[in-house]
C-alpha cells in the first residue's frame, strides 16, 4: 500500500491508500470529507465533483494516485472562516437546494466554471452543469443562483438578501430550507456518511435467474475467507413483510426460489466492503430455472402446469389484484355520446432516480435495534422491523438522517434494511450497507409499466358523457404498494372533470422482474396521460379548442365527484387559465406552422391519503412542541424531510402561530425513539397532515403562554397577543419580550410540552373500494408545452413549458416553486427519455448513463405559477404540491406534438422513431385518401 | 478493481514505454481515465498494471507546424473544443470533441483516450453479476453475440466522436512503442473487430495527432443521441468535402470500427448512402433501434451533403 502526499483543502496531507482506490473513496473514507457524494460510481452524475489543481474532476472515476503531489479542493474548503462562499449563499437564498445530495458537486462544477467564464450566458451555464444530475429541482433555481452569482461578481447590485428575522413574513414568505447551509457546506450527513464505530460491511449475492428454484447455496469457501464475519441466507429470515398489510408477500432474501434477476439470495457481513464482495463471489448458488413470466400477457394467461410466481394468488395465472369500480352506466353513456374515442396506450416502467443510493447502518444495544436508514417512512420501517426481527415495537428505533431524494422510492421497508439488522444481531457488531446504482435499480419500486384502453364519449356541445378505462399494470415480483396503485390508476380519473358515467378495471400482475411500487404522482400519471390525450382527440374531432373543452367540463369547488370524493378548494380553472394566458395559447393554437405546436394537459391528485395504510386509530400525524427556559421551541415530528422541505414547513407554521422568528425554533424529525408518529412522506400528505398537527400544537402552546402571562399580569387572555417576538396587551400595559414572557411561563414549572395532531375527517361512500383515493383535499393543475418536431428525424424539441398548480396556499413559495419545477422535470423525463429496459428479465439500463434522466440542457425553461385557493381544512389553506403537478406535463407535451405534426402519441417515452412512423403513416393515409 | 492492482506513474515517456513493454497484455495505459475507470468498475478491464501517462508533458503540446496542426494525445477534449487554432481550421473537430460525455469529463478525458476508447454494447457494459446472469457475450469470453441474437461475431459499437471527425479530415496518428515511433493513417488504427477493435499492440501510446491544414476543405459533423449531454453516440457522421472535390465520409457508433467511405462530390448521393448503410453493421445494442439508426444515416448524410452544397 503506497503512501501519497497531496495538499487537501490547503493542508499537506499524507494517506496510506490502496493503489486501486478512487479519489472519492480516499476523500470520504480516509480524509472523512463526506461532502463529496457517491451517486453512480461511473462518472455520470457529478455528485462527487472536486478540484485537482483547480480543475473539476469526477472523483469517483479518478484514481487517487492522480492526486499525488497535487492540490485537491473539496466542498468543505469553500467557506471562509465560517462564512459561506458567495455562490454557496446564492444556492441557499435561491432555493437551489432540495435534497442537497447533488449540491456539493453542483457547486464545485459551477464555481470552477464561473472562475474561468466570468460572464456566461444562461445557455452556457446550462451547458456547464450538464454533467451534474439533479433530480429534485429541475435545475431552474440552480441556474438562477449561478447566473446571479456571476452577475454580482461582475459588479451587479446585490439583491436584498432573504430575511428570516422576526419581522419578515412567516407563512407565505420565501424561506430557504433551515438545513440548507449545512447541505451546501457538505456537512449534512446522509446515511452513507454516518460512520458507526467498528461497523462491518454488507454485500449481497443476487439471483442470476428471473424465476428459479434454489437447489443449493454453497458458502463454504466464502465463510473461510479472512475477515468474513457472517453469511446469511433466506431461511434465517422467514417472516414475510410488505408495506401494505394485504401484501405481505416478500421475505428479506429468497427462500427456496427466486422471483427476479437481482433478488438477494445471500448476504455477507465482513470487515471491509472488498472482503464482503470477494466473499460474495465465492458463494455458489445452484438454480433450476422455472418458466419465467416477463410480460403482462404472460401473467394474465393461464399458466398450465408451470410454477406460479406466488402460490397464494387465486387463479392459475399470475394476477395479483383486480380492482374495479363503476359509477353510472359507462356503456349507456358512450351510446348516448355524439362522438367517442377509444384509444390504446402503453407505458414503460420508470425509476425514481434519486441521486443518493439506498444506504443504512444497523446495530443492537441495550435499547434493542437501531437502524439509521435513507427512508421516507420511518414509521412503516419501524413496524416491519419489529415484525420480521420478532421483537416488540418498543425495541426498535429507526432514524432518518438527511435523505438524497425519495420520490416514492424510499417509501417501503426494504430487504437490505432487514438483512443488516439480522447481520448486526448475529455478529454483535454494527453493520453498514450502501447499494450500488445497479442495485438501486434492481430494488426499484418505481412506476409500473402499464397499458390501457380508454373509451370516452362526449356530446357535440363538448360535454363529457362517459369514461371507461381498462388497465393492466405490471407489478414485478412483489406487491409493494401495488394494490393501491391498481386503484389509483382508475379512481383518480374521476376528477377534475365532471363525469356521471365513470368506471375502470385494473389488473395488476406479478412478473419476474424487480417490483414496482409508488412513484411521484402515484398510480395516476399514466392513466392521466391517456385521458388527457383522449380529451385532446375529442376536442380535435369536435373542432373545439382543447382549453375551452376542458374549461367547460371542470368540476366546480365544493362538490362531490361521482365516486363520492369530497372536492373542496379547486383551482383547475385558474390553473388552466393562467397557462393559457401565459403561453399565448390563443395566438398559437392552430396558428403555428407545421412542425411547431402547443398543447395542454390538466391534473388532479390527492393531498394525503385520508386512510392510514395500517388500520388503527392513531392520528395520521402528531407533533410535539417543547418550550424551555431559553426561549427555544423544539418541534418533534415523525415527518420525513426527504428534501421537499417539510422540516422548514413545520418551523414556519409554528413560528407563524407563535409570532416568533425561525431562529427560536429547532426541528427534530423522523426518529422513532424521540418523535411521535407521523405516517411518513408518501401520498403528498405531509404539509396537510403534519402541518395541521404542528399548527394545532402551536395554537395550544400559544394558549398556554397567554394563560400564564395573563395569570401573572392580571390582563385577560383576550387582551393579549404575540407578534414580533413580543407579548403585548392591546393597551401596551403588558409589553414583554419573548424571553421575559418565557421566564414568566416557565417559572416554578420548567419546560412546557404540548401535543397537536391531525385526524382526517370521515369521508367517502360505503361501497367496497370507496376508500381508495380518499383525501381531505385535492390538488389541481395544468401545463402547456410548446414543441418543435423535426419531420425527418422525429426528434421533439421542448421549446417552452408553462405550469400552474393549485397548492391551496404556498406556506413557503420558494419551496413550492422548487417542488413544482422538480415535478415537471421528472414528468418530462418520463415523457421524453426515461424507461426501464429489460432483456429476458435483466435490466439493461441500470446506470445513470443508460437510464436517461434529462440533464440541464434537456430541460426547457419552466414558467412557474402558484395558484392559491385557500383550502378550508389545510394549514393556512395549504395542500399538496409535490406530486400532482407532475401529471399535466406529460400530456401537454404529447398534445403539443399532435398539434405540431398530427401524430398522436400513445406510448411513453416518446421515441423519435415512433413520431417518425406516425408521420409516415399520416403521409400514407393522405395518399390513400387522395388516390 | 482486483486487489493485485499496481498503479505506475513513470516520469518519462521512455519509462512508460519500457514498463508497457515489460507488462504487455497485463497493463493498461491510463490517461484521463474516464473510459478506463468505469470499465474497471464494471469488471470489464482487469489488467493488473495501470501505467499512468497523464503527467508526461511530451504528450501535451498543441501547435501549428508547417501546414498541419499537431495535437498531443494528452490534450483534453475541453482543450480541443476551445483551442483557437482548431476552432479556426477544424471547427467540426471542436464540435465533435465538445459533443463527447459531459463538461466535467471533458476536462479529464484526452483526445488520445477518446480515440482509443473501448467499444461499447449494452450487453457488455454491465457489471460482472449482470454479464454472468445473461451468459457472457463474445466480448467477455462468451460464445455468442447476444445483441445480434447469437452471431459468432462481436458487433460492439465504436463510439469515438473525435475519430469520426479526424478520420474524415485525413488525420494521422503518431504512435510510439518501446521499439520506436511510427505513423499511421488514423483509420488504420482500427480493425473493425468488436473484440479487438484496435490495430496496435498493448502498450502502444499515441503521441500526437497530425492534421493537415487544407483551407478549402470543409467538414460537417453530426451526432445522434437522446440527451444533449452525457450520452455516447448512437451515430456520429463526419463528412469532409475537400478542395479536389473528394468526399470523405466517416460514420461512428454504427459498427465495430469507423465506417469510412472515400467518394467524389459528384457521385450519386443515394448510391453513397446505400454503400454507407451496407458497410454499417448495426445491431440492436443501443437506445435507438437498428432500423432508426439506419434511417438516421440516410438523414444525417443527406443533411451533411446539403450543408456542404453538394445536394439540393
Amino acid at each position: 500500500m503506497p503512501i501519497i502526499n497531496f495538499i487537501l483543502n490547503g493542508i499537506h496531507k499524507e494517506f496510506l491508500i490502496k493503489q486501486q482506490d478512487t479519489l472519492a473513496a480516499v476523500l470520504r473514507n480516509e480524509a472523512g470529507l463526506t461532502g463529496t457524494k457517491i451517486g453512480c460510481e461511473q462518472g455520470s452524475c457529478g455528485a462527487c465533483t472536486v478540484w485537482i489543481n483547480g480543475a473539476a474532476v469526477v472523483s469517483c472515476i479518478t484514481p487517487a494516485m492522480r492526486a499525488k503531489d497535487a492540490s485537491v479542493t473539496t466542498i468543505e474548503a469553500l467557506s471562509d472562516k465560517g462564512e459561506l462562499h458567495k455562490l454557496q449563499k446564492k444556492f441557499v437564498d435561491k432555493g437551489a437546494i432540495q435534497c442537497g445530495f447533488c449540491t456539493p458537486g453542483m457547486v464545485m462544477t459551477a464555481l470552477e466554471f464561473i472562475e474561468k467564464h466570468p460572464s456566461p450566458s444562461i445557455e452556457q451555464i446550462k451547458e456547464s452543469l450538464s454533467g451534474n444530475l439533479c433530480r429534485c429541482t429541475g435545475y431552474s433555481k440552480i441556474i438562477e443562483a449561478v447566473a446571479e452569482y456571476a452577475q454580482e461578481r461582475n459588479g451587479a447590485k446585490r439583491e436584498t438578501p432573504v430575511k428570516t428575522d422576526a419581522h419578515s413574513q412567516m407563512v407565505g414568505g420565501r424561506h430557504p430550507y433551515i438545513e440548507a447551509e449545512r447541505k451546501v457546506r457538505g456537512l449534512a450527513d446522509y446515511a452513507d456518511d454516518i460512520i458507526i464505530k467498528n461497523a462491518l460491511h454488507c454485500k449481497f449475492v443476487r439471483s442470476t435467474h428471473p424465476h428459479a428454484r434454489i437447489e443449493n447455496i454453497d458458502i463454504y469457501a466464502a465463510s473461510h475467507l479472512e475477515g468474513v464475519r457472517y453469511i446469511a441466507i433466506g431461511k434465517e429470515l422467514p417472516v414475510t413483510f410488505g408495506v401494505l398489510p394485504i401484501s405481505q408477500d416478500e421475505t428479506a432474501m429468497a427462500i427456496e426460489k427466486t422471483r427476479y434477476s437481482g433478488e438477494i439470495v445471500a448476504a455477507v457481513a465482513a470487515e471491509s466492503e472488498e472482503i464482503a464482495s470477494n466473499a460474495c463471489k465465492l458463494i455458489k448458488v445452484k438454480y433450476t430455472p422455472y418458466k419465467s413470466y416477463l410480460t403482462v400477457d404472460d401473467s394474465l394467461n393461464d399458466i398450465g402446469g408451470n410454477e406460479k410466481i406466488h402460490r397464494h394468488t387465486k387463479f392459475n395465472n399470475n394476477i395479483h389484484k383486480k380492482a374495479e369500480l363503476r359509477f353510472g352506466d359507462q356503456k349507456q353513456g358512450i351510446k348516448e355520446s355524439d362522438i367517442t374515442t377509444v384509444m390504446d396506450f402503453e407505458f414503460e416502467g420508470i425509476n425514481h432516480g434519486f441521486t443518493e443510493p439506498h444506504s443504512a447502518t444497523a446495530y443492537w444495544d441495550e435499547n434493542g435495534l437501531t437502524l439509521i436508514t435513507a427512508t421516507q417512512v420511518t414509521h412503516y420501517v419501524h413496524r416491519a422491523l419489529a415484525k420480521v426481527m420478532q421483537v416488540p415495537l418498543n425495541r426498535v428505533r429507526v432514524i432518518k438522517p438527511y435523505i438524497g431524494g425519495g420520490f416514492g422510492g424510499k417509501s417501503d421497508p426494504f430487504a437490505h434494511e432487514i438483512i443488516i439488522s439480522h447481520l448486526a444481531r448475529k455478529t454483535g457488531r454494527p453493520v453498514h450497507v450502501r447499494l450500488s446504482r445497479e442495485e438501486v435499480f434492481l430494488t426499484n419500486h418505481g412506476r409500473h409499466p402499464s397499458r390501457m384502453k380508454i373509451s370516452m364519449g362526449a356530446s357535440t356541445d363538448g360535454t363529457l358523457k362517459a369514461l371507461d378505462a381498462d388497465i393492466a399494470i405490471d407489478g414485478g415480483a412483489y406487491g409493494s404498494f401495488g394494490v393501491v396503485t391498481s386503484y389509483y390508476n382508475g379512481v383518480l380519473l374521476q376528477a377534475p372533470y365532471k363525469l356521471n358515467n365513470f368506471g375502470f378495471r385494473t389488473y395488476r400482475v406479478y412478473t419476474n422482474k424487480p417490483q414496482c411500487g409508488a412513484m411521484r404522482g402515484h398510480g395516476a400519471v399514466n392513466s392521466r396521460f391517456a385521458v388527457e390525450s383522449v380529451i385532446d382527440d375529442i376536442a380535435h374531432k369536435l373542432g373545439k379548442d382543447p382549453v375551452e373543452l376542458r374549461m367547460q367540463n371542470f368540476l366546480p369547488s365544493d362538490t362531490m365527484t361521482v365516486g363520492q370524493y369530497r372536492i373542496t378548494s379547486n383551482g383547475s380553472r385558474e390553473s388552466l387559465q393562467r397557462v393559457a394566458e401565459q403561453s399565448g395559447w390563443k395566438k398559437k393554437f392552430g396558428k403555428l406552422k407545421f412542425g411547431r405546436g402547443i398543447g395542454v394537459g390538466c391534473g388532479f391528485f390527492i393531498s394525503g391519503s385520508a386512510l392510514p395504510i395500517i388500520w388503527n386509530e392513531l392520528p395520521q400525524s402528531t407533533v410535539h412542541l417543547k418550550l424551555d427556559f431559553d426561549g427555544r421551541v423544539l418541534i418533534t415530528s415523525g415527518a420525513n424531510d426527504i428534501g421537499q422541505g417539510s422540516d422548514t414547513m413545520l418551523a414556519i407554521i409554528v413560528a407563524e402561530v407563535l409570532g416568533i422568528s425561525m431562529e427560536k425554533i429547532f426541528v427534530l424529525a423522523a426518529d422513532t425513539l424521540l418523535t411521535p408518529v407521523d405516517l411518513g412522506s408518501y401520498s403528498s400528505r405531509v404539509t396537510f397532515m403534519a402541518g395541521n398537527a404542528a399548527k394545532s400544537a402551536a395554537e395550544k402552546l400559544k394558549n398556554e403562554i397567554l394563560q400564564r402571562v395573563s395569570a401573572k399580569t392580571g390582563v385577560s387572555v383576550e387582551e393579549l397577543y404575540i407578534a414580533g417576538e413580543r407579548i403585548c396587551s392591546n393597551d401596551m400595559k403588558v409589553d414583554l419580550s419573548w424571553i421575559e414572557a418565557i421566564d414568566m411561563v416557565t417559572a416554578k414549572r420548567g419546560a412546557i410540552s404540548v401535543s397537536g395532531w391531525y385526524v382526517s375527517p370521515k369521508l367517502g361512500g360505503d361501497f367496497k373500494g370507496a376508500g381508495a383515493g380518499l383525501s381531505p383535499s385535492y390538488s389541481f393543475g395544468a401545463c402547456a408545452a410548446e414543441v418543435t418536431v423535426d419531420t425527418e428525424t422525429g426528434k421533439v424539441e421542448l421549446i417552452d413549458v408553462w405550469g400552474a398548480h393549485d397548492c391551496g396556499k404556498a406556506i413557503n413559495p420558494l419551496a413550492v416553486e422548487g417542488q413544482l419545477q422538480g415535478s415537471w422535470h421528472m414528468g418530462l423525463g418520463q415523457a421524453m427519455s426515461e424507461q426501464m429496459k429489460y432483456y429476458e428479465g435483466l435490466l439493461l439500463n441500470n446506470n445513470f448513463l443508460d437510464y436517461k434522466i434529462p440533464t440541464s440542457l434537456d430541460t426547457p425553461d419552466i414558467h412557474t405559477n402558484i395558484i392559491e385557493t385557500i383550502d378550508p381544512e389545510g394549514p393556512f389553506g395549504a395542500k399538496e404540491c409535490g406530486e400532482g403537478a407532475l401529471h399535466p406535463i406529460l400530456p401537454a407535451i404529447s398534445n403539443a406534438i399532435f398539434n405540431a405534426v398530427g401524430v398522436r402519441i400513445t406510448k411513453l417515452p416518446i421515441k423519435p422513431e415512433d413520431v417518425l412512423n406516425g408521420l409516415k403513416q399520416n403521409v400514407n393515409s393522405k395518399q390513400t385518401q387522395t388516390a | 478493481m482486483a486487489s493485485t492492482d499496481t498503479y505506475l506513474m513513470p516520469a518519462t515517456l521512455a519509462d512508460a514505454l519500457k514498463l508497457a513493454d515489460e507488462y504487455g497484455g497485463n497493463c493498461r495505459i491510463i490517461a484521463g481515465g474516464t473510459d478506463v475507470m468505469p470499465n474497471r468498475f464494471q469488471g470489464n478491464d482487469t489488467a493488473p498494471y495501470l501505467i499512468d501517462i497523464s503527467r508526461l508533458n511530451e504528450l501535451r503540446k498543441l501547435e501549428k507546424k508547417d501546414s498541419s496542426i499537431v495535437i498531443g494525445s494528452l490534450t483534453t477534449l475541453e482543450e480541443v473544443s476551445n483551442n483557437a487554432e482548431i476552432l479556426k481550421y477544424f471547427p467540426a473537430l471542436a464540435e465533435a470533441a465538445n459533443s463527447a460525455a459531459t463538461p466535467v469529463i471533458r476536462k479529464s478525458a484526452t483526445l488520445g483516450g477518446n480515440l482509443l476508447c473501448e467499444n461499447r454494447c449494452i450487453f457488455y457494459n454491465q457489471s460482472e453479476w449482470w454479464r454472468e446472469a445473461v451468459g457472457y457475450c463474445l466480448k467477455c469470453n462468451g460464445d455468442i453475440c447476444i445483441a445480434s441474437g447469437g452471431n459468432k461475431r462481436c458487433f460492439s459499437k465504436f463510439v469515438s466522436d473525435t475519430a469520426a471527425a479526424l478520420i474524415s479530415m485525413d488525420a494521422y496518428a503518431e504512435i510510439i512503442t518501446h521499439e520506436g515511433p511510427s505513423n499511421l493513417k488514423l483509420e488504420d488504427l482500427y480493425t473493425g473487430d468488436g473484440i479487438q477493435p484496435r490495430n496496435i499492440k498493448a502498450g502502444t501510446v499515441i503521441k500526437a495527432i497530425h492534421l493537415p491544414i487544407n483551407n478549402s476543405s470543409r467538414t460537417v459533423f453530426k451526432k445522434l443521441r437522446l440527451r444533449k449531454s452525457l450520452d455516447f453516440t448512437s451515430l456520429s457522421t463526419s463528412v469532409t468535402l475537400k478542395s479536389d472535390s473528394l468526399l470523405k465520409i466517416v460514420l461512428c457508433g454504427v459498427d465495430p470500427g469507423p465506417v469510412v467511405l472515400n467518394k467524389r462530390a459528384d457521385d450519386n448521393k443515394d448510391d453513397i448512402i446505400a454503400t454507407a448503410l451496407k458497410k454499417s453493421r448495426i445491431v440492436d445494442n443501443d437506445v435507438f433501434s437498428r432500423g432508426y439508426r439506419r434511417e438516421m444515416i440516410r438523414v444525417f448524410l443527406r443533411r451533411s451533403f446539403t450543408e456542404l452544397g453538394i445536394l439540393k
